[in-house]
Parts: C-alpha cells; structure tokens; sequence
C-alpha cells in the first residue's frame, strides 16, 4: 500500500480561531491522509521548516485575521527559497472574492472559504500534489498482473468466428450481470482473458460506450490482492473512481473501476478473484 | 366542568393525562403514515425535541414555580435580574467596533454614538491582545487588521478623545494583557479630569477560554490568574463601577461547542475565578457583584433563550450554595450577548441580516444586557460603516418596533421552554460535575479536555453540514450561481509602518528615567506578592507601551505553551 498523502495545517500569523484548521485536520485525516498541525502562532519560517522536516507534500494555511495578504505569500516565497516550492500550497479563512485572485497569483494554488466541503479539499489535494513527492520507490506494485482486457461487442455471436475460429480460443464460461446490464463471455488466453462485453440494456454503460466510441477495446483489468486496500491506495494518491465501494464482477469477482478522467482516457479496473479464481489463474 | 371532554365507556371524563396519551397515541399513528421531515428531532446540544410539550412538562406545582423561577429580580433569577427588566430601560445596545489606527477607530465609535448606540466595545487588533507592539516582528501582517492597534498611552488618548469616560460605558475585548489596557484606560479618564468613581465598563479580562478557545493568551495560567484576581481587588477598591471580568461562552460556542458546553465550561471557568479570588483572601461579597458574562446567541431559537434562563438560574445557585454569597449583585448573572459569527455566511451575505434578526431576538428574550448584531458582511471582512449601521438598526427595530421588550421573560411557562430550561441545566450541571472531578476548569483546560470536547462537537457539525443533515440555507441548499460581492472595508495595509514610526518617535520624546523606574518597579512587583494594578498604572503613565510591560512580565512569568492534541 502506497504512503498517505501528508499534509501540514499551519496557522500563521497570531490569529487564534483554529477551528477550521482543527476540522479541515481531522476531515483530511479520515480521507486518508497524514496531517500534521502547527498549533497557533507560527511564523511563515517556522512553517516551512516544520513543512521540510516532515517531508509533506502539501501546506494548509489558515487565517482569520485578514493578515493572509503578507502570511501565505510570505509561506511561497520563503519555499522558492527553499527550492521546495514542488509542495502545494492552499489556503482558507476569511477571504474576500478578490484577494483570492492575488494569492493565486502569488503561488496559492487554491483558497477554499468558508462553506467548503472537506472532501473538495481532499479531492484538490490528490489532483494538484506532485506525486512523485510520495516516496514511491519503496512501495511493492499494487497489481499482480493483467487479469483481463474487456471488448464491447454488439453481439457475442457476432465475434465468436474470430476467437474461436480464426485464434482458436475457446470460450469457457458466460454469465449475465444485471447489475451492469451486460452479458460477458470469457475467453481464456494463458493466464490472463478476454472478457467480450455484449450490452442487455438500452441505458447500461456498455450500451453507452458502443453508442459514443462504436466497438472496440471497453477497459482492461489488473488483478489485486485485495480490492480495499487497491480502491484506498487510489484514492489516496489521488485518483477518482467510477465505484468507491468494490462490487461485484463476473464470476464472484470483486471489481472497481477508476475514473477514465485521471488514467489518461483508458478505463482501468481493479479484480480481485476469489480464491478458487485465483487458483484457476495460477494453474 | 369541561364541557367538550373525552369521555370512556363508562361516561366518566377522562383525565388530562389519558386524553393526552390518547393523542400521543393518535399522533404515532398519523406519523407512521405520514412520515415526518426527521425520525429525531434535536438541538444543538442533541437534547432530543418531543412532538408536543403539555402541561406536565413545565412548571407544576406553586412550589415548583417558585422554587425554579421565582421572579424577576429575585433568587433564582431564571426571570430576570432586574424587577422592571427593558420596560424600565432597554438593554445597551453596544457594537463591536475597532479597526486599524486610534484616529480610524475614534471615528467609528464616534458614528456610532450619533447613531444612537448606547454603549462601546472595543475591538483591539491582534499585535496588541497578545501584548506585542506593532513594531515587534510577530505583528507583521496583523497591525490594525482585527481591531484597533494600541501601543501606549498615546494611542489610547486618540482612541478616546472627545469621548466623555463619564458618560459613556466603554467594554474592551483585551484579555492577557487586560489589566495594562485598563490602566490607559483609567489614566486617560484621569486626563479627561473624570474621577475613576465615575468611570464605567468592562475588560473581558478572561484567560482561561482563551487557551480553550480563542488563543490570546500569554502567560502560564497561574501569574495569569493573579493578574486577573489583582484587577478584581483593584476595581473593588478604586473603580467600583467596573466589570472586571467578562467571563466568555461565545468564544467556546465559536469554536463550535454545543449550547450546554458553551453553559457549562463558562460556568465552570467562572467557578474557578471566584475560588481564585476566595484563595487570595477576597470577600465574596465584594468582587463577585463586579463579575459579569458574555454568552452567544446561536441559531437554535428556544434553545438559546433556555440556555439564558438556565445560565441565570444555575449561576445563583453556585453563588449561593458553593460559595456562601449573599449579596444580591453576587448571586445575579449579568451577561452581554452577541449573535454569532460563525453562523455568518459568505454566500448570499444579505441573508445574514435575517439570521442575525433571529439570534438578538432569543437575546433580547432570554434577558440580556447588552447586546452587539453582527453585521452582514463580517463572514468577508470587518464590517462597512453602512452595514455596521444595518446592525445596529436590526437591535432598534426590535426594541422600538416589535414589542417583545414591553413584558418580562415572555417566554417563561412555555412548557417547552421550561423543558429545555430543565435540560439544559441538567446536561451542564453533569459537565461541571465531570470538571470539578477533574480537579476544576483549569485542570481540565491543561489536559485538554474542553478543547477536545468542543472539537468533537465542531466535527459533528461539520459532518452534519456537509451529509445536509443541517441545513446552511445559501451553503448546502438554495445556493445561486452567481455571488454578488459586497463594498468591503480594507484596512490600510502601510498601517504596521506608520505605527512603528510613531513608536520610534515615542520612544526618543517620553522622559527616560520614570519610563525605567517604573518598569523595574513592575519587574520587581512581579516577582513578589503585591498587586500588580498600580504598578501597571504607574508604567503606563511613564509611557510604557504594551509590548515593553508585558515583556517585563513575560521575563516573570514566562509564556504559556500549549499542548497541540
């Protein structure tokens, strides 16, 4: 599992309301990150020397008193400094419409006002921080292997001539899912398959998929070890996903797909098997 | 004889009771066809609201009357503290007001009196609170930008120039350093040729929900305690008319407690300043008719007047009971209210107006004495002189207006809000209960405990807000695309620089010898046993400024580090 995402809550300046910070600390931390609060009264150095020693990778700044002008900028300009300025810097509080503009411009990277929904926050955070910020390199793959490619067909009939007949495969087990209003045919290839995806419904994502791109390749799927710890890891490293909650796939699979928007437009899904599957795909 | 009664089988006339479980029964029934818009209903503090409230919910009997309500101006003093209460005359309409040089701020409080306010309250910036001059390096970004910047003496004679100390009551948010700005204060009535006698008004003088809840502390909480006992025993002497401590739930409810947490920690932080006081030797008699509250008025309308009601109630009892006091000033529970900030939205920011309505409203009938409206805009920035002005206006519309000052406690026999009344006394009497086992609010404020349970609460209700389980009309529902931005007042951001030139300038002209004696007096005071007040008040008038006696302090004392939880 990839390290959390961390995060510093600073309040800079000597404005004393923490309650946001204190919120926004502990609604970061139940989306599953590590947050690390300054207390009051922090300097714009002492910010940013907390923020190097704790390696983050993303600064929340929070102020009440209208000093946020001279503090936040001061907070950017002291990482230049630093040569840290790859750590996101955001910022919240009592903020009129038009200083959100200069602080942007300054190197604020978002001002979140009163009223924000903390999973916004978090979201921003996952998409705007710099991921190779994460200590990735001590990190084991997430993904076993390629478990399956999906294609949308319109008919399995229509297509069976060329992996049965042509590529002499075989088709080895069909299965309705209502739940997703596609039938699926499986063919095995080695250890992995081919899931062909016919639509059932007129309004399924399958029937959808067809309408807007014709057929074609719909998703290819990686087998995890376990579905849970694959949908938190995406999450925390900021990727959206189609299903936050595993479901269930063909043949008592567990599955969740990631958002096409963060993986470069393919549709990729998580697979964990059960472990009579996974005793079939390690034969 | 009631005519039109239910009667049983047998023709007899059902009691009130059975009637009443009839309906309850009825109304079940009706309910599980036709849901209601929640399974429970509650307020801010989870104290859960009945379908209907009858006559066995509130006051009983004559005894239970009189033993929970009494009234107005009498023990408990559930009804009131004063026997006429707003038909004699109403409560000081007194606005927040402070931003950045004394000249700007002298400005504004002058407009407000020819508005027709009737009393000041002081907003100082955050430099001067935390006892740091606007020269110090901390104060970068922060000179003028929350209240007023007062360094010394200077700034205070500006601050209050052509204002009759004698005339007007002045209230001044300064806590750590509460006791120095009070000696400018009294040594600029004493420039004015107004005898301290006559001077009236009050510091907020309360450290221990600043560590809990509001941060502008200083000092380790013990000097801090004497320094607060020291201003009571000075006032008792020298300034009778002052209210020496305002003892603050607003802040706590701010920072996102539930109403019977905001009831309860102040009351129990108030329990610990009077055993402070008892502790040093003073008469109860004497200093607890000068002590005085300050409560918020959040958005749960009959919460918030029960919360009044029981502040009063309980507050005699502690007088009474746990400490023995007798006279009549000791055992009544005056307290300012403001409506409150954190309720103010961004969004739609005209909308506040009507919020703000609603809570001086639960204010003004739960008894207050005073009162500050927010203005619509501060959920932006301070407020404009106009919607200062609207704020103002809302507190006259209601007294001259609606008539709801023209009876006392107008709500009193209401059986809900005698239930509420009941429960929310009951809740808090639990929280102090759990405090005094804790070894007393200062205790319990050290371990962290208020703080975490006011952080708990403040989670909920960010949860709440965000499930829509609490409706933010503006926020979370009935929001518009398009915000208009309201004109916003900006402080002068060159204002830290002319403040230091104007201190440099202060420091070469004040006479060196008297400025160091009386610094060396106060360290040397600091370090024995003696009341600090006169010292203070010696130092100021040597030109002392906040930052240089704090300091001296600070050298004493030391700073208080707080536990981050």
């Amino acid at each position: 599992m990839s390290q959390p995402i961390r995060v510093l809550v600073a309040k800079p300046g000597l404005d004393g309301h923490d309650r946001g910070a204190l919120v926004i600390a502990q609604g970061l931390r139940d989306q599953g990150m590590e947050v690390i609060y300054t207390g009051l009264r922090q300097t714009p150095t002492e910010i940013v020397m907390t923020a190097l020693q704790e390696d983050v990778a993303c600064i929340g700044l929070s102020s009440l008193s209208g000093a946020h002008m001279e503090l936040f900028s001061a907070v950017v300009q002291l990482l230049r400094q630093q040569k840290a300025d790859d750590i996101l810097v955001i910022g919240g509080g009592v903020i009129p419409a038009e200083d959100v503009e200069a602080l942007k411009a300054a190197g604020i990277a978002e001002v979140f006002t009163p009223g924000t929904r903390i999973e916004e926050v978090a979201q921003f955070i996952r998409r705007h921080v710099r991921l190779d910020v994460l200590p990735q390199d001590k990190l084991p793959p997430l993904v076993l292997g390629l478990d399956h490619i999906g294609i949308a067909v319109t008919r399995i009939d229509e297509v069976l001539p060329l992996y049965t007949g042509l590529l002499g495969l075989s088709v080895t087990h069909q299965e309705s899912i209502a739940d997703q209003g596609v039938k699926t045919a499986f063919v095995p290839l080695g250890a992995m398959e081919i899931e062909l995806l016919e639509p059932m419904v007129a309004d399924g994502p399958v029937a959808k998929f067809l309408h807007k791109h014709g057929p074609g390749v719909h998703h290819i799927a990686f087998a995890v070890a376990d579905i849970n710890t694959a949908i938190r890891t995406a999450q925390a490293a900021g990727f959206r996903l189609v299903d936050e909650q595993a479901k269930p796939g063909g043949r008592d699979k567990q599955i969740a797909f990631l958002h096409p928007k963060d993986t470069s437009g393919v549709l990729i899904e998580f697979c964990q098997r059960t472990d009579k599957e996974r005793g079939v795909q390690e034969s | 004889m009631i005519s039109d009664a239910v009667v049983d089988e047998e023709g007899n006339h059902l009691t009130l009771e059975k009637q009443g479980d009839l309906w309850e029964n009825n109304s079940r029934n009706f309910a599980e066809k036709h849901p209601e818009r929640q399974k429970i209903f509650h307020t801010s503090s989870n104290i859960e609201i009945k379908r209907l409230y009858v006559p066995k919910d509130g006051v009983q009997t004559e005894q239970d009357y009189l033993d929970k309500l009494g009234f107005p101006g009498e023990f408990p003093y559930t009804r009131g503290i004063q026997p006429t209460m707003y038909r004699g005359k109403f409560w000081t309409m007194r606005q927040y007001a402070g931003f950045g040089s004394a000249q700007q701020t002298n400005q504004r409080f002058k407009y407000l009196l020819e508005q027709g306010q009737t009393g000041l309250s002081t907003a100082f910036d955050l430099p001067t609170q935390i006892g740091y001059d606007a020269d110090h390096p901390m104060a970068a970004g922060e000179v003028g930008r929350v209240g007023v910047s007062v360094s010394s003496l200077e700034d205070m004679e500006i601050l209050f120039d052509q204002i009759p100390l004698d005339k007007v009551s002045t209230s001044m948010t300064i806590n750590a350093p509460a006791a120095v700005l009070l000696a400018m204060y009294l040594v600029v009535a004493e420039k004015q040729g107004v005898p301290w006698e006559k001077v009236s008004g009050t510091i907020q003088n309360d450290i221990l929900k600043e560590y809990v809840a509001r941060g502008t502390y200083i000092f380790p909480p013990k000097p801090s305690m004497r320094l607060i006992t020291d201003t009571f025993s000075f006032c008792a002497q020298q300034v009778p008319h002052w209210n020496t401590i305002s003892i603050s739930g607003y802040h706590i409810r701010e920072a996102g407690s539930t109403a019977v947490q905001e009831l309860a920690f102040t009351l129990a932080n108030a329990i610990a300043y009077v055993q402070a006081a008892l502790d040093k030797g003073l008469t109860v008699n004497e200093f607890a008719p000068r002590l005085s509250f300050f409560f918020n008025a959040h958005n749960h309308f009959f919460e918030e007047v029960a919360k009044f009601r029981a502040a009063r109630r309980m507050w005699s009892k502690i007088m009474k009971e746990r400490f023995g006091a007798t006279h009549p000033k000791a055992l009544q529970l005056r307290f300012h209210t403001q409506t409150a900030g954190s309720t103010l939205t961004a969004q739609q920011p005209d909308n506040n107006v009507v919020r703000v309505t609603v809570q001086a409203m639960a204010a003004v009938i739960g008894g207050t004495q005073s009162l500050h409206t927010n203005a619509r805009d501060e959920a932006l920035a301070l407020p404009t002189e106009a919607s200062a002005r609207t704020a103002l206006r809302t507190q006259q519309v209601l007294a001259h207006e609606s008539g709801i000052a023209d009876t006392i406690d107008p709500l009193a026999g209401s059986y809900y809000v005698e239930a509420l009344t009941d429960a929310l006394e009951q809740e808090a009497w639990k929280y102090i209960d759990y405090i005094d086992h804790l070894g007393g609010a200062v205790t319990a404020i050290e371990q962290g405990y208020m703080q975490q349970e006011i952080h708990k609460a403040a989670y909920e209700t960010q949860r709440a807000i965000e499930q829509r389980d609490l409706v933010v009309v503006g926020v979370n529902q009935f929001t518009v695309d398009q915000e208009s931005q309201p004109d916003l007042l900006r402080v002068d951001p060159n204002l830290g620089k002319l403040q230091t030139q104007r201190l440099a300038k202060l420091r070469t002209e004040r006479a060196l010898a008297p400025w160091r004696s009386a610094l060396d007096e106060l360290e040397r005071g600091a370090q024995g046993e003696d009341n600090l007040m006169p010292l203070i008040v010696n130092a100021v008038r040597s030109y002392a400024t906040v930052g240089e006696i704090c300091n001296t302090l600070r050298g004493v004392f030391g700073e208080y580090r707080p536990v981050v939880f």
